[in-house]
């Protein structure tokens, strides 16, 4: 299957879902679920609490995909905003006792490329993304990949990066605007 | 957030929150603060939108690694419908194509073994008044065997399809179709080759569902149906009756 067709294939089933169609959820969670997987694990770091965060991710999607649109957002791209968002308020609710990441973490960044050919975002979005995020100053490229993948704050950013918090905001700050003047142009 | 060093124009603000939250860079307290706004301002919710949209990709540097088998049961016995897994058979056999292959023996057959096994189901839930459910032998167009066989619960209000035949792997989806007499189709939901499916009959439908009523089975694109009716070849057929 090629990635137009496993994205129609996940928006259509998507949509079904919001109708109240389990099987079309089995077809979501099928096509989804190993990327959410990974996306909540590397921002929890804990393979029980991301098992716990899937199950809620997916009921939410039940529950909520009635207010997805096709027309308006790329279907990847909501479920993993749902999956993050979760995440992120599990990290934030003080639920998880967690260590601060080691700084061989943060160093893993540098060497984040992107990967191949991401079956269900758009090649030519992920490329586009890939170019803006090299626009930016390295330590400025580097803080905001490190921010969206392991769902860190301002705080632990400035901490891991070693640069003040005011310095760490101006950074990200400058360079989100910076990312979506080059996104638009 | 007192300890800015940057000077943000006042038009960016309401822009840089929205992707500070999407970005995930936020305090819990914050993070309300902005759910709040997005509740309460459509153009702020569309920016958080727009946000998701853009930095989403960043999602393609993350290896996919696949989740244990048990977190989808757990997903399904969370979503609360109280029939979804009394009414079906353990799903272990009915799955494995080695049981049907194993029967070596004709599919009227199977499908004469499938109406028992519902016709059980069918009854289980409603023990001190057991009702007759309406059945469906789905016949294959093409080739005059019984496809699949659906017993409707005896409140209408939920369906179990199996499939009585194997039948070959298609990369399009099954869509199952409620056709009433001298109705237009409305889809009962997508189904599977290779298990029994359980599927919930939208109120909407239940009036109609009834003896002389249709059951068909279309190919469909992924997903299904794009249009709310069958665009693809149907291929089963047959009409709902009780015992």
């Amino acid at each position: 299957m090629d990635a137009d067709a496993a994205r129609s294939q996940l928006a259509a089933a998507l949509v079904r879902t919001g109708t109240g169609d389990r099987a079309a959820l089995r077809i979501v969670y099928q096509d989804s679920s190993a990327k959410l997987f990974g996306v909540l694990l590397r921002i929890l770091k804990d393979r029980s609490e991301a098992e716990d965060v899937l199950q809620d991710v997916y009921v939410t999607v039940w529950r909520k995909a009635a207010l997805f649109n096709p027309d308006r957002a790329s279907p990847i791209t909501w479920l993993v905003a749902i999956a993050r968002n979760r995440a992120i308020d599990r990290l934030r609710s003080g639920a998880m006792n967690r260590r601060s990441a080691p700084i061989e973490e943060a160093a893993d960044l540098r060497d984040v490329t992107p990967g191949a050919l991401d079956m269900v975002v758009k090649a030519e979005q992920q490329a586009r993304l890939g170019v803006c995020l090299g626009e930016l100053e390295e330590k400025t490229s580097q803080a905001i990949r490190s921010a969206f993948l392991d769902g860190v704050t301002y705080e632990q950013l400035a901490e891991r990066m070693s640069v003040p918090l005011g310095t760490m905001k101006s950074w990200i700050r400058r360079g989100l605007l910076k990312l979506r003047t080059c996104l638009e142009a | 957030m007192s300890d800015d060093v940057d000077h943000i124009a006042p038009e960016d603000e309401g822009r840089v929150l929205a992707a500070e939250y999407v970005l995930g860079v936020l305090s819990a307290e914050e993070r309300r603060a902005v759910e709040k706004r997005i509740a309460e301002e459509s153009s702020f919710a569309r920016e958080i939108a727009d946000w998701e949209d853009r930095l989403g990709p960043m999602a393609s540097y993350v290896t996919p690694v696949t989740p244990p088998a048990q977190t989808w049961m757990r997903i399904e016995a969370s979503l609360g419908t109280p029939t979804s897994t009394a009414a079906v058979p353990p799903a272990t056999i009915w799955q494995s194509l080695a049981f049907w292959r194993g029967l070596g023996i004709g599919a009227s057959a199977i499908a004469a073994a499938c109406v028992a096994a519902l016709v059980y189901v069918g009854m289980r839930p409603t023990t001190l008044t057991p009702r007759v459910p309406l059945l469906a032998t789905l016949t294959g167009l093409k080739t005059n065997q019984p496809n699949f066989v659906a017993a409707i619960s005896t409140d209408g209000r939920s369906l179990t399809i199996v499939p009585a035949s194997l039948l070959t792997a298609d990369k399009r989806s099954m869509e199952l179709w409620l056709i009433p007499e001298g109705g237009k189709p409305a889809s009962l939901g997508l189904i599977a080759a290779g298990q029994p499916v359980q599927l919930n009959v939208p109120p909407a439908l239940l009036p109609l569902v009834g003896s002389g009523a249709t059951l068909a089975v279309s190919l469909e694109p992924l997903g299904g149906s794009p249009t709310g009716q069958p665009t693809g070849e149907v291929i089963a057929h047959g009409n709902l009756s009780r015992l």
